[in-house]
């Protein structure tokens, strides 16, 4: 298997969640493909589904259908939701996740070194001390963590810090995905930066496919190869991140994108605003999901569903009028 | 005294605030959180103030209105024009006193981070909205229903009737955001200060609720001191900018100015750390090395020394650089930027 060759087929993701006799569908029909080597960014407004997504693909959710197809290191193509937990244990130190907030995903009562430590005593139990010791100094090292501090709580550190030992954490089993789950959002702008370009270093690396899921859509551009935008719980948008940026073809990735603040009083973009909130999903509307705060609904938009189709190469969209509307985006000095 | 104060304020300042300072008691000493604030905002200007958590930016804003807790002790001046009392200085009033009750929440008001945790789940929206109107308006039942229904209406909040009689949880976070907006801006007040408002909120709500605060603010002709730390919404809202490193102001200028030519080393690293989309990827993100330090026993000399990449041995490290204006409004506190005079600094290093 070498670089670019797929590494991820996720089909027709759906997960419903049922509480109280209501059916909240979170992830409704989601299919996308990870080549590997590349970061895969998803965004959406917080309720889309994006976190759900994430979670149903390292299958610590079991979603209600659809499939995600691995391809293994030997070539091998295996379907994650299909075998049983004690294989699915096996192949998930090949795909690992970064949580969000660093204060509540590191036990405050266990030192750094064991919080590292843990994944590699779960999965090699046999391991000696010493090796076990001597990958955790090094993944730790390599993420920019002073060693010395090893036996230190979680409490001793930044929040910077805190999130490069959930760094480690996921490194230390040597995966090929990360499943980043806002990895960033928590930091203040010039600790986020450090970490961006640490991500950054340890793909080239160790090679590491990034499935890179978050709010902030600067955040995703700088980072991301292709991006994927979720709207209550499906794919409306899918292309290379410069296409998605530039000519976005679903109203709503316009609308986000001209909400991006932009750190430049000069380059105020014109704001697409959106009337209205997120619907509930327990109740969509009918037809396309965005029809209610969409700006060119059509009496079409309200009846019937679009299809997510390849509209341009490479570039996926689900809106009815995709072809003939003229969105705005970002406009790229070259 | 009284005279010295009056002559602080000109006709179009609100709001003056010079030298504040404010510490804190912890059990390992006592930590200088705020070390020496200067700001001003003019009326009908929006001034943002930016800075990374804990460089003491909502100590700043809660001194204005003495709601700091009992451990912070903070001197200096913050002088203010109220109705009926002139400029005062509103550290000199008693925080639990009469005067200072006048001005905060109707002459001052302020709206907070998280929309779910400033209201509280037992009473409704209305009722929690009307207590600022009973308290500073009117004492009319009906009439602050009145007056609290129109201000709901302003800020956007549809169906408004139904909504004052509707619980907190029964508000999705931007709504939420908007009734505390309604909350604040009920009693017309002359100066806002907006904590992260748009931090908890999502990317497209945000737009909203920048939008809202932007016409309101023509309407109401109001102040509004900004404090964030997305320097993205700052270009976007603000008419000048403040940014704060560990308690001090270190470079302060128009919003244009600021984020055309910035001058300190760390508004530099803080922009350069924010990607714009449309440009053209660099390999890497700019980024300040190391963290900010607690404000716990600082050594002498400028806080950002430790992380600096234009710092002057010997100098940097020995003496605390003041804001100097280098025209235009724009003011730095950084030996690297505006040199240090020798004598000058003798003379700090005295005192």
């Amino acid at each position: 298997m070498s670089k670019g060759d797929n590494i991820l087929d996720v089909k027709n993701i759906k997960m419903d969640f049922a509480s109280k006799g209501v059916t909240v569908h979170a992830v409704g029909d989601v299919s996308f493909k990870v080549n590997e080597g590349e970061t895969m960014g998803i965004v959406g407004e917080s309720g889309c589904g994006k976190t759900t997504l994430g979670r149903c693909i390292v299958r610590a959710y079991e979603p209600t259908a659809g499939q995600v197809m691995y391809t293994t290191s030997e070539g091998e193509l295996i379907d994650f939701l299909k075998i049983d937990k004690k294989t699915m244990k096996e192949y998930r130190k090949e795909i690992q996740m970064i949580f969000q907030d660093p204060y509540s995903s590191l036990d405050p009562r266990m030192t750094v070194l064991d919080i590292i430590k843990e994944p590699l005593l779960a999965n090699y139990p046999h391991m000696p001390k010493e090796e076990m010791e001597r990958k955790v100094m090094d993944i730790a090292a390599k993420v920019g963590l002073n060693t010395a501090y090893l036996k230190r709580y979680p409490h001793a550190f930044s929040g910077g810090q805190r999130q490069r030992i959930g760094i480690a954490r996921a490194l230390v089993l040597n995966p090929r995905i990360i499943v980043c789950d806002e990895a960033v959002s928590a930091l203040d702008v010039s600790i986020q930066a450090q970490v961006i370009n640490l991500l950054h270093d340890l793909q080239k690396e160790f090679d590491l496919t990034f499935l890179f899921i978050s709010h902030d859509l600067s955040v995703v551009e700088y980072i991301s190869d292709r991006v994927g935008v979720m709207y209550l719980g499906k794919m409306v948008e899918f292309a290379p991140t410069k296409k998605l940026f530039s000519h976005p073809m679903h109203p709503y990735t316009e609308s986000l994108l001209s909400a991006v603040p932009v750190a430049d009083p000069t380059k105020q973009m014109e704001r697409i605003p959106l009337e209205g909130e997120i619907p509930n999903p327990a109740n969509p509307p009918s037809g396309c999901y965005f029809h209610t705060r969409c700006r060119y609904c059509t009496e079409r938009c309200e009846k019937e569903a679009p299809e997510y189709v390849e509209a341009e190469p490479e570039h996926y969209v689900a809106c009815h009028r995709a072809k003939e509307l003229k969105l705005k985006g970002f406009s790229y000095d070259e | 005294m009284e005279q010295d104060v009056k002559q602080n304020v000109t006709d179009d300042t609100i709001i003056k605030v010079r030298d504040l300072r404010i510490n804190i008691k912890v059990d390992e000493g006592t930590l200088t959180a705020v070390r020496g604030v200067d700001f001003e905002i003019k009326k009908g200007e929006t001034l943002g103030l930016v800075g990374e958590s804990g460089c003491g930016k909502s100590l700043t804003s809660k001194a204005i209105l003495g709601i700091n807790d009992k451990k912070c002790k903070a001197s200096g001046e913050i002088i203010f024009d109220a109705d009926g009392m002139g400029p005062v200085n509103l550290l000199d009033l008693n925080p639990r006193g009469k005067e200072i009750r006048s001005v905060r929440g109707k002459q001052i008001s302020m709206i907070f981070q998280e929309p779910m945790v400033a209201f509280s789940p037992m009473y409704t929206i209305g009722d929690q909205i009307n207590e600022a109107t009973r308290l500073h308006i009117t004492k009319d039942k009906k009439e602050s229903k009145k007056i609290s229904l129109e201000v709901m209406k302003k800020v956007g909040i549809a169906n408004a009737e139904k909504r004052y009689n509707q619980y907190p949880h029964e508000f999705s976070g931007g709504m939420l955001q908007r009734a505390l907006i309604a909350m604040a801006l009920v009693c017309n007040p002359k100066l806002l200060i907006a904590d992260e408002p748009t931090t908890a909120l999502d990317v497209t709500i945000q737009a909203q609720i920048l939008e809202i605060m932007k016409e309101l603010q023509k309407d109401f002709g109001m102040s509004i001191l900004f404090i964030t730390h997305d320097l993205g919404v700052v270009a976007g809202m603000c008419d000048r900018v403040a940014v704060m490193y560990l308690g001090r102001v270190v470079e302060t200028a128009p919003a244009a100015e600021l984020y055309a030519h910035p001058m300190h080393p760390y508004t530099q690293g803080l922009l350069g750390s924010v990607h714009k989309i449309g440009t053209k990827n660099q390999d890497r993100l700019f980024s300040i090395e190391g963290t900010v330090p607690l404000a716990l026993n600082l050594p002498a000399g400028c806080g950002f020394y430790e992380r600096c990449s234009k710092r002057i041995e010997g100098v940097c490290n020995a003496y605390d650089p003041e804001l100097v204006d280098v025209g235009g409004e724009h003011k730095i506190a950084c030996f690297a930027c505006t040199g240090c005079p020798n004598a000058k600094k003798e003379g700090k290093a005295d005192e």
